[in-house]
């Protein structure tokens, strides 16, 4: 039973982080109609610039600021010249993702090398909780990482950016009419997705393993969270991430975690069977 | 005020706009009629840059508009209400009113278009989908009047809309005209068209083909009947 419990926690911290990013994912989808290979990707960069950080200061709450700001850096770059060329070629997004995958992962192994590297959690202690000791830093994770989310939230909708960014993903035309700048406003949403995989990086590396190829697992579910969530439904997407992970983690202390996947790929499978645009659809904001 | 020089347009290879010209004057009210596909439009989006214009000039108080990147041309004075409204429906009538506005505007920028839309300050924190169609278009005209226009371009503000709130969106037109803003109107109702505006343009195939006093067209069977299809 407490491995029943300790699992189930763990699932839900790592639904927390996978919200994270996958929120990332759906913003990038929404507005440029983009199907972002590279997104996983976004999160391994950021788990190895955070292990950077604090190999070079060895201090790793620094990589909590330095990491995300690196993020947005580079998503701005590849927005520029990635993304901003196949804009109105949809199909081709997934091509060119796939191939900036590539190159990230490749840029990564040869820069740090290929070896699997894991961080030692910048908190150490554990805490009583439902009988179990449970590790005080996978808490702060999922802390860091709802404060991230409900400021994201908070950003969406009580800025006018945020207001700018939902005019234009609902209408780039009329929002341009009415003075957005929607290249802008393309940029500056790539790059925020970029920032929050790199965050969600930040967050999960010593609770994950540091390693060039870590955003080829993770991408698969993010895109399980996005597509359970419903398409664009930004909520959905967090509360879907949520419950794929607690659904894994507590399959996973019953079976082997390839099965507690394909477990759940055939959760995701029975959702669009029975509701084909997601678990949230018609909810979209 | 505004003119439109021998612009062309194109999507894709098809060249849509073939050579059109037409100009607005201060304080001017004028109409672009013409039959469905003729490029009323299109002629509309190139003057807002949504369409990039491939030939011509479309001149603003001095300043060719053709140049200028597409959402700066709002900030020149012109206001745009697009065909179906263009009204973002997650969003709140608040939020639409102040869509086009890096801060809120001053309160008696607001006041004065409550004063004219008393309605949409009772439902400013519904979304705007909620909205009647009515409601809608007023939105979309009071959401151009909150940044101070001095030209409003309107592609057919009646269209979809219940005869009996025609009349008050055509009374809100003439209003605003009345304060001063020119008006370019496109429109399919062709009797709004002939009691709102002074001048009459009609299209046909991409191009400007003929031009009129409205008092004029009225009486003008034949070449209504010919462009327009229509006798009144």
């Amino acid at each position: 039973m407490e491995l029943v419990i300790a699992l189930g926690m763990n699932g839900i911290v790592w639904g927390l982080i996978i919200a994270l990013i996958a929120l990332g994912l759906s913003i990038i989808f929404g507005l440029l109609d983009i199907i972002n290979i590279a997104h996983g990707d976004f999160f391994m960069v950021g788990t190895v610039l955070a292990w950077f950080v604090l190999d070079t200061t060895g201090n790793y709450w620094l990589a909590f600021l330095i990491v995300p700001i690196i993020g947005f850096a580079m998503g701005v770059v590849i927005e520029y010249t990635v993304i901003q060329p196949i804009k109105n070629a949809a199909a081709l997004s997934i091509v060119a993702t796939f191939g900036l995958s590539i190159i990230l992962q490749e840029g990564v192994r040869a820069t740090f090398g290929a070896a699997p590297t894991r961080l030692v959690p910048p908190i150490q202690s554990t805490i009583q909780m439902f009988g179990l000791e449970y590790e005080v830093y996978r808490l702060f994770a999922a802390a860091v990482s709802i404060a991230a989310i409900l400021l994201f939230f908070g950003f969406l909708h009580r800025t006018k950016m945020g207001t700018w960014m939902r005019a234009v993903r609902y209408d780039p035309e009329t929002a341009t009419a009415m003075g957005i700048p929607a290249r802008k406003i393309y940029m500056i949403t790539f790059a925020l997705g970029f920032a929050m995989a790199a965050l969600g990086g930040v967050v999960a590396a010593p609770i994950t393993t540091v390693d060039f190829q870590a955003g080829v697992d993770i991408l698969p579910f993010c895109f399980m969270a996005v597509i359970i969530g419903g398409l664009g439904n930004l909520e959905g997407t967090v509360a879907a991430a949520v419950m794929l992970a607690f659904f894994e983690g507590v399959m996973a202390s019953f079976a082997d975690p390839t099965i507690a996947r394909i477990g759940s790929l055939c959760l995701m499978s029975i959702v669009l069977l029975i509701r084909p645009h997601g678990i949230f659809a018609g909810a979209t904001r | 005020m505004l003119e439109l020089v021998d612009v062309h347009a194109h999507y894709g290879k098809v060249h849509v706009l073939q050579g059109s010209s037409l100009r607005v004057e201060d304080g001017e009210t004028v109409a672009l009629l013409g039959r469905n596909g003729v490029g009323k439009t299109t002629t509309l989006k190139t003057i807002m840059g949504l369409v990039p214009a491939s030939g011509g000039a479309v001149v603003f108080n001095g300043t060719d508009l053709t140049k200028i990147a597409p959402h700066r041309i709002p900030g020149q004075g012109i206001g745009y209400v697009p065909q179906g409204r263009g009204i973002f429906p997650t969003l709140s009538v608040l939020e639409n009113l102040e869509i086009g506005l890096p801060k809120s505007p001053p309160p008696e920028v607001m006041d004065h278009v409550f004063e004219r839309f008393p309605r949409l300050k009772e439902r400013l924190g519904q979304s705007g989908g909620t909205l009647s169609g009515g409601e809608q278009q007023m939105l979309a005209i009071a959401r151009c009047l909150v940044l101070k226009p001095r030209l409003l371009i309107l592609d057919e503000p009646t269209e979809g809309i219940m005869p009996i709130l025609v009349q008050d969106i055509r009374r809100e037109i003439a209003a605003v005209n009345k304060a001063g803003v020119s008006i370019l109107l496109v429109e399919q109702n062709i009797k709004t068209a002939l009691k709102l505006c002074s001048r009459i343009y009609i299209m046909e195939k991409g191009a400007v083909v003929h031009e009129a006093r409205a008092e004029d067209l009225k009486d003008d069977k034949d070449t209504l009947h010919r462009y327009l299809g229509v006798t009144i």
